[in-house]
């Protein structure tokens, strides 16, 4: 049992620095099923080997947090359509697969309060690739048909691999780990 | 959170215990404690399954269901509900994505060529503990380049020079038995030395270049652009002729004496001066 909880040293994680890059974007919640409160804070120090530019760092932060929303929405309404666009590859197979699952057991997620912290520690020599690091935050809860079944404020690790499509950042890996 | 501290006091009775260490794609048991009948739940990146269970009894999770690393939390409820969670590892690497840049490259450039490789799983899933991997660079099988590598955070990279000669070149990155291969062309640089003879004829004045090779001495693509221009008292124009088996030619319609140069790119060549139509 590995669970983490909130805790003030994960906020403190996320006070700014000035030396550092650090950019939000959050978006206020709407009146969708799913909660679409999703915070995203990019930091871009330790990115390497190439520099990350301003304007790919926007894309990131708004693809990225697009990315939770669809994923979030996707898994509470048990629908596929939202993986279409900020998912690729291997991300988008096994997120498919868990949809399905839920579809077949009558089950449902919510990801509610979520807060990334997401690190840039690789940028490829192109920028064709790019991994990152995010601690994320949520209020977690399962439902078997209408019962919650589990309920939970998680700290998670993902491991992320994003590459650039024709418009966009899309997530090919997204691999939780306990720690980094 | 509410709901979990309620069923620590009232769930002692079907406890679970999940797995230290699971390997994605291996078979691993949940143990339970308790009697009677329960609804179990594995809840992980690609699979959401629910089954019923005897407390007490072993819950076996089935190797496809473990094939994608990461987060899982396992649920049982028989009234109340208790949960446990773990972490599904990368198997070993069996495979390597390599992606090399640029695909046609000049030689003799500094620092033009890299590459970046990700060990995945058989599974795909991207292995994160340390891995040697080898870059190579090699050209008729004669090494050129190799540099070790240790991933990091699952990635390995490198950048490097272009090698002297023009052709083919493949680079590979290797991971134990694992390989991937990357075929790259290097293709001559700028011309060097560019130089041109002339003469007139019926139609005008027939220039065309000597071979033209680049610094390092290899020959010059077909299709590059070479530049003609000629300067006399009627004015100056330019034609523009490109590289055919290794020469440019160009045909001038200058009646008069004529000073005629070249250019390639950035590099300029020797001027040459004809004389009028007689």
């Amino acid at each position: 049992m590995t669970r983490t909880f909130k805790s003030a040293a994960h906020i403190l994680f996320a006070a700014p620095v000035a030396a550092l890059m650090i950019l939000l974007f959050a978006a206020a919640p709407d009146s969708t099923a799913a909660d679409t409160n999703v915070q995203v804070q990019l930091n871009t120090q330790k990115a390497g080997p190439r520099e990350i530019e301003p304007l790919t760092a926007r894309g990131i932060l708004r693809d990225y947090r697009f990315a939770w929303t669809s994923m979030a929405q996707a898994l509470e309404s048990n629908t596929l359509d939202p993986f279409e666009g900020p998912f690729s590859g291997d991300a988008r197979q096994w997120l498919r697969q868990t949809v399905l699952g839920q579809q077949q057991s009558g089950l449902s997620r919510r990801y509610l309060d979520q807060t990334h912290q997401l690190e840039v520690v690789f940028y490829a020599p192109e920028g064709d690739v790019m991994e990152l690091h995010d601690t994320a935050q949520y209020q977690l809860q399962i439902r078997d048909g209408d019962k919650t079944i589990h309920d939970e404020h998680v700290v998670v690790h993902y491991v992320v691999l994003m590459t650039p499509a024709a418009d966009r950042w899309v997530i090919r890996q997204l691999q939780a780990v306990p720690q980094f | 959170m509410g709901f979990a501290a309620a069923c620590a006091v009232a769930c002692a009775a079907q406890d679970l215990r999940v797995p230290q260490s699971a390997v994605a794609g291996e078979i691993a048991t949940i143990s339970t404690t308790g009697s009677g009948n329960a609804t179990f739940y594995l809840i992980g990146p690609g699979v959401s399954r629910k089954t019923d269970v005897t407390l007490g009894q072993e819950v076996p999770l089935a190797a496809q269901d473990l094939r994608n690393a990461g987060e899982y939390l396992a649920i049982v409820c028989s009234g109340t509900c208790s949960s446990a969670n773990f972490y599904v590892s990368a198997a070993k690497p069996s495979s390597i994505t390599f992606l090399v840049h640029p695909s046609r490259v000049p030689v003799g450039q500094e620092n033009v060529v890299s590459g970046v490789a990700f060990p995945f799983d058989q599974h795909h899933n991207l292995v994160l503990t340390t891995q040697n991997v080898s870059f190579q660079l090699t050209a008729k099988d004669a090494s050129l380049w190799s540099h070790p590598v240790q991933t990091q955070n699952g990635v390995a990279w490198f950048r490097t020079s272009s090698g002297k000669s023009a052709g083919p070149v493949q680079v590979v990155s290797a991971l134990g038995d694992l390989t991937s291969r990357r075929v790259l062309q290097q293709v001559a640089s700028d011309p060097c030395n560019l130089r041109i003879t002339g003469q007139r004829t019926k139609a005008g004045i027939l220039v065309q270049t000597d071979p033209v090779h680049d610094c390092a001495g290899n020959v010059v693509s077909d299709g590059t652009i070479v530049t003609f221009t000629a300067t006399g008292a009627q004015g100056t124009g330019t034609v523009d002729a490109p590289i055919k088996q290794g020469i440019a030619r160009a045909q001038i319609d200058a009646p008069g004496a004529a000073a005629i140069s070249v250019a390639s790119g950035v590099v300029m060549g020797n001027e040459i001066h004809v004389g009028a139509q007689p």
